[in-house]
């Protein structure tokens, strides 16, 4: 809902009349900044993959990106009484700082400070890891018009106060290789304070996704008979700025109309990205209508 | 300030200084044909050289010593009438001016001291003479006031076919634009292709860049002041004109002969009506369309030769549906502007002209979403209800003296959601209303000091109080509503005052040339904020507020007036510089969503804005060959604490080079030729300049706001009028345009594709430009009868 975007008319409207060419622009340079993808969750280790920018026309092939991982950062995690400082793992080519140290696995209420010393840059930032707030309900709805189609509804029963954030990630079995968040994954509780309501999930996609599923007419649907995971999360609110503004910018890079997004960041220091605690709970369904 | 109140104090005090014996000459100049009144007609005394103008009513009003006098009255295009008086008693002369249908290069030489370009103390102001608009070529045959205002020195266009501008560095918020004295708040249709004027309704428009006389006030930047025709007191008249996007119609005529007229005017596009039969009915699109329509009407009454009546209206609407059948989405977003403006000509004795207006002015704008079980409902408006007393007194041939009050109960909307799934309504916050009083006082004279020198002294008072009922939500450092302040009804919220002077003076050099300079301040207390890097109907208006200071700027302007054989050509260089205060942005990471259940105010951050420049002008006036040239040298720059790292940055409008020709010739007494070719410095853009990835997900880094200029804009255009066989009953006349002739590819906006997989290193970014408009050949045909 909040997607809502007047600009795509504009462009159908312009169909018609305009015309395009290709140009080559001459970007200024700017100096790289670390991004950090921090996660933690209840019940398992966290985890930090620190990239580089990379200038906007810069090779995106494997070796580059591969290239743009940061290595032998000293990485540390606290809960204000444990400090542990994550190992540098190497998954599938990629360096990943995490830890086996159950001492500083996630736990539900508690405040994580992180600590980043790499690239001769001290980078920090907190997150919390709140209380899961879980769903009331799910359900699978025909879309009309379709059969075999349609949106995961959800009841959901917001606690009063002001100040809860949810993100949501799917993952369809069998079909999808890891949790997907949907498309629009996290809101607040702004205009739903307190409330009892029904909502749906568009289905998200992984990015650039060339799976055919992906790219017709039902690509925001489910389908009936898939069996469903739903990842439905509790968020702090830095966190949730962090990812309502990065999905708009998301979305938006393809505007020219829009002005561009800034993404409000949680790291402090001088990066990027976000360092985020989950308050998790896991469903499964199998959709039938 | 001191200096200055001075001078203005004794401008106002001198006229007790003579003492001889004088009398008054006052009266209405009108057009014969139609009995229109004439706005800014020369009356003068040619013994004396010296005169002026009618005003916006075709009142005029001139005080000397008794004697015998010859009175000159001229007006572009008018034959001059000369009339021998003898001056023993205040006398009542109302004059008819006839059309001067010889067009020839032969010109008549007119008093020398006539002319407006190099006497009056007023500069950077222009006045489009509505006839010769409509001989200019124009997109799709439309003819758009706004859009020759742009070619203009000093004057921006907001884009290739955007009828939005931008004047000397100013906002898109910063003009006041006047229609029969109400103020239209969103000029222009569906993403700002179309002006909400008809050029067929339209008598007068006039520009003003700079030098604001104080009778205007409210806004920084610019004032255009339209003028809509009365009606024809003679005989009931048709016009009308069929292009291929819109039609429209003009019905005016007398009432009462010579007493009471009417006029009215339509115009309907039918774009979207012409591509339903193509949407068949099992397209998903079924039920989508778009189209604008609007009405001007207005009707008037000369009770007496005291008194006369106006009452004008103008309604427009938008109506823009959008059907998704595939995923059940629906859109409707109807807004437009209602006008109803009644006034009243008074005079008191043939000295003192008084004008008093009451005005409703209401501009709203609504977006309706539908899904499924959902309903989303985003609107925002405004709603003024607005009266003005305005005199205008001429004590002697030396003094015009204009004084007056003007009260404003402004209720704005700024953006307000409502949202429901099913039966549950989603707490979008209470509904904020902003009200405000809006007082403003003002008084000025133009004197003319001696033979050299004249000056327009003025000052104009401004109050501004925001009162409640009004809720301020207090924010939470994430941005998020932490709890309210609770404002009850009448109850200041916040209230702001301020004095504005406004001086130019004039000092003449010799027979043709002047100097004139300039010295203005003004205070502006709504502002527009947009998401978009165009302006949309979306964008907000919100008006100044506990969290919002006004905006104020001052302006200093100089220029060299001169003019060439005869006042055949006019010519002027003038430089200016203008710094605006307290302007505003949306703060950096701010979503169009944080505006509902908060104060949109709440997301601005602030700032302040400077430009400076140099415009150069060119007209010419009479002949067969008639137009202009203008060429404007401009920076534009701002600075805001909290964006761009508190770096200076150039606005997206700033233009380095700007310039237009603009030409019409009559090849015979049935074709004329319009032409116009503009060029401008391309626009500023901020561009990404490095990428990176959060889980799997690519975003952007941009780099400095407005880093990167795109091309150069330049286009040019042209059109043929060719008038059919007239009759004494009938007119008709084929207009053929020609849009960008040499189908020049202007940047309209750059994107960047993404082609390939990241994760198999096939990414491939490119860069692409897309233009707007090519070539667009149209063809209308107008009538009259």
């Amino acid at each position: 809902m909040n997607k809502f975007n007047f600009y795509p008319f504009l462009l159908l409207l312009l169909v018609f009349t305009s015309c395009e060419k290709d140009i080559d622009i001459e970007l200024k340079t700017t100096e790289e900044k670390i991004v950090v993808e921090g996660v933690i969750e209840q019940g398992i280790p966290p985890y930090v993959i620190l990239t580089k920018t990379v200038g906007f026309f810069a090779p995106t092939d494997l070796q580059s990106y591969q290239n743009s991982f940061i290595k032998g950062a000293v990485v540390t995690v606290s809960d204000g009484i444990t400090t542990v400082q994550l190992d540098e793992f190497i998954v599938d080519g990629f360096t990943v700082y995490s830890t086996l140290n159950p001492a500083i696995f996630g736990q539900v209420g508690r405040v994580y400070n992180l600590e980043i010393q790499a690239e001769g840059k001290i980078l920090t930032s907190t997150t919390t890891i709140p209380t899961p707030i879980p769903m009331d309900n799910y359900w699978y709805k025909d879309q009309p018009g379709f059969s075999n189609f349609g949106y995961l509804w959800f009841n959901l029963n917001d606690p009063p106060g002001l100040g809860n954030a949810y993100r949501i990630f799917t993952q369809r079995k069998g079909k999808d290789a890891r949790f997907i968040p949907a498309f629009g994954s996290v809101f607040d509780d702004k205009f739903f304070d307190g409330l009892d309501f029904d909502a749906f999930i568009f289905r998200g996609q992984e990015p650039n996704s060339t799976a055919p599923d992906d790219n017709n007419e039902t690509s925001e649907y489910f389908q009936q008979g898939d069996t469903v995971i739903v990842k439905f999360c509790t968020i702090d609110l830095p966190h949730f700025n962090f990812w309502e503004t990065f999905e708009t910018a998301a979305f938006n890079d393809s505007n020219p109309f829009a002005a561009p997004t800034t993404i409000r960041t949680n790291i402090e220091g001088g990066g990027v990205g976000v360092w985020g605690g989950y308050g998790v709970t896991y469903d499964t369904l199998v959709l039938v209508d | 300030m001191k200096p200055l109140l001075v001078v203005f104090l004794i401008s106002l005090f001198a006229f007790q200084a003579s003492a001889q014996k004088k009398y008054t000459i006052s009266g209405y100049v009108k057009d014969k044909a139609t009995g229109e009144n004439s706005v800014g007609a020369s009356v003068y005394i040619k013994e004396l050289l010296k005169g002026t103008t009618s005003n916006t009513y075709g009142f005029y009003s001139i005080t000397i010593e008794e004697g015998e006098y010859t009175l000159v009255v001229s007006y572009i295009g008018f034959k001059e009438i000369e009339q021998k008086v003898v001056l023993n008693k205040n006398i009542r002369l109302n004059y008819e001016i006839e059309a001067d249908v010889i067009e020839t290069d032969e010109f008549k030489v007119i008093g020398e001291r006539e002319d407006q370009n190099t006497n009056e103390a007023v500069m950077s102001t222009v006045e489009l003479d509505v006839e010769k608009v409509k001989a200019l070529p124009a997109i799709f045959g439309e003819i758009d006031i706004l859009k020759t205002i742009q070619l203009l020195p000093g004057v921006q266009s907001a884009g290739e076919g955007n009828s939005g501008f931008y004047v000397r560095g100013g906002g898109p918020d910063q003009n006041l634009i006047l229609l029969d004295g109400a103020t239209i708040y969103n000029a222009s249709h569906l993403f700002g292709f179309f002006s909400v004027f008809n050029a067929d309704a339209i008598k007068d428009v006039k520009l003003i860049k700079g030098g604001m006389p104080a009778e205007y006030g409210g806004r920084l930047s610019s004032v255009l002041d339209i003028t809509m025709n009365d009606g024809d007191m003679k005989k009931v008249k048709v016009d009308g004109g069929i292009g291929i996007i819109s039609s429209r119609l003009t019905v005016q005529g007398p009432i009462k002969k010579d007493t009471a007229s009417f006029i009215v005017s339509a115009r309907r596009t039918y774009i979207g009506d012409l591509a339903q039969p193509f949407i068949s009915d099992s397209s998903k699109f079924k039920g989508s369309n778009y189209y604008f329509y609007y009405l001007n009407a207005k009707f008037n009454y000369i009770i007496s030769d005291k008194d006369r009546l106006f009452l004008s209206g103008y309604f427009g609407r938008d109506v823009f549906t959008f059907r998704n059948a595939d995923d059940g989405f629906g859109m409707d977003t109807p807004w437009g502007n209602s006008i109803v403006s009644l006034r009243w000509n008074h005079l008191f004795n043939d000295k003192l002209f008084l004008n008093t207006s009451v005005i409703f002015t209401k501009y709203q704008f609504e977006v309706g979403l539908e899904q499924d079980q959902f309903e989303f409902k985003l609107f925002s408006g405004i709603t003024d209800w607005n009266a003005k007393l305005d005199f205008n007194y001429l004590p002697s041939i030396l003094h015009n003296v204009k004084f007056g009050a003007n009260y404003i109960f402004h209720k704005f909307v700024p953006s307000n959601a409502s949202a429901k799934s099913g039966d549950v309504d989603f707490n979008t916050g209470d509904i904020i209303i902003n009200y405000a009083n809006d007082i403003a006082l003002y008084a000025s004279d133009d004197w003319d000091i001696n033979e050299k020198l004249k000056i327009h002294a003025g000052l104009r008072y401004s109050l501004f109080q925001h009162i409640g009922p009004f809720k301020r939500y207090n924010n939470d450092e994430f941005g998020h509503p932490k709890d309210t302040t609770v404002y009850d009804k009448g109850e200041t919220v916040k209230l702001y005052q301020g004095l504005e002077p406004r001086f130019t003076m004039r000092y003449t050099l010799n027979d043709n040339s002047s100097l004139k300079a300039s010295y203005t301040q003004n205070y502006q207390y709504i502002h527009l904020a947009s998401f978009a890097s165009v302006s949309l109907p979306t964008d907000v208006w919100v008006p100044s507020s506990d969290k919002v200071k006004p905006q104020f700027s001052t302006q200093y302007a100089a220029g060299y007036f001169r003019n060439f054989k005869n006042n055949k050509f006019e010519t002027s260089v003038e430089v200016y510089y203008k710094t605006m205060e307290n302007q505003v942005e949306y703060s950096d990471g701010a979503l169009p969503e944080d505006n509902a259940g908060n104060n949109v105010d709440n997301s601005f951050t602030f700032g302040k804005g400077w430009s400076y420049g140099l415009e150069l002008f060119l007209k010419k006036k009479y002949g067969k060959v008639n137009g202009w040239i203008g060429y404007a040298l401009s920076w534009a720059e701002k600075n805001f604490e909290e964006l761009n790292n508190g770096n200076n940055f150039y606005t997206r409008y700033d233009r380095r080079h700007d310039a237009s020709i603009v030409l019409t010739y009559d090849i015979s007494k049935r074709l004329t030729l319009g032409a116009t070719w503009v060029y401008a410095t391309g626009n500023a853009l901020t561009l990404p300049v490095s990428r990176y990835v959060v889980q799997g997900q690519i975003v952007n880094e941009y780099g400095e706001r407005n880093w990167f200029r795109m091309d150069a804009f330049h286009r040019m255009d042209l059109s043929l009028t060719l008038k059919g066989k007239e009759t004494k009953k009938f007119k008709s006349s084929w207009n053929f345009s020609i849009y960008n002739v040499y189908n020049r590819k202007n940047p309209y906006f750059i994107y960047f594709a993404n082609e390939g997989d990241p994760s198999n290193g096939s990414l491939d970014v490119q860069a692409k430009q897309v233009s707007l408009f090519g070539i667009i050949p149209s063809v209308a045909w107008n009538f009259s009868f």
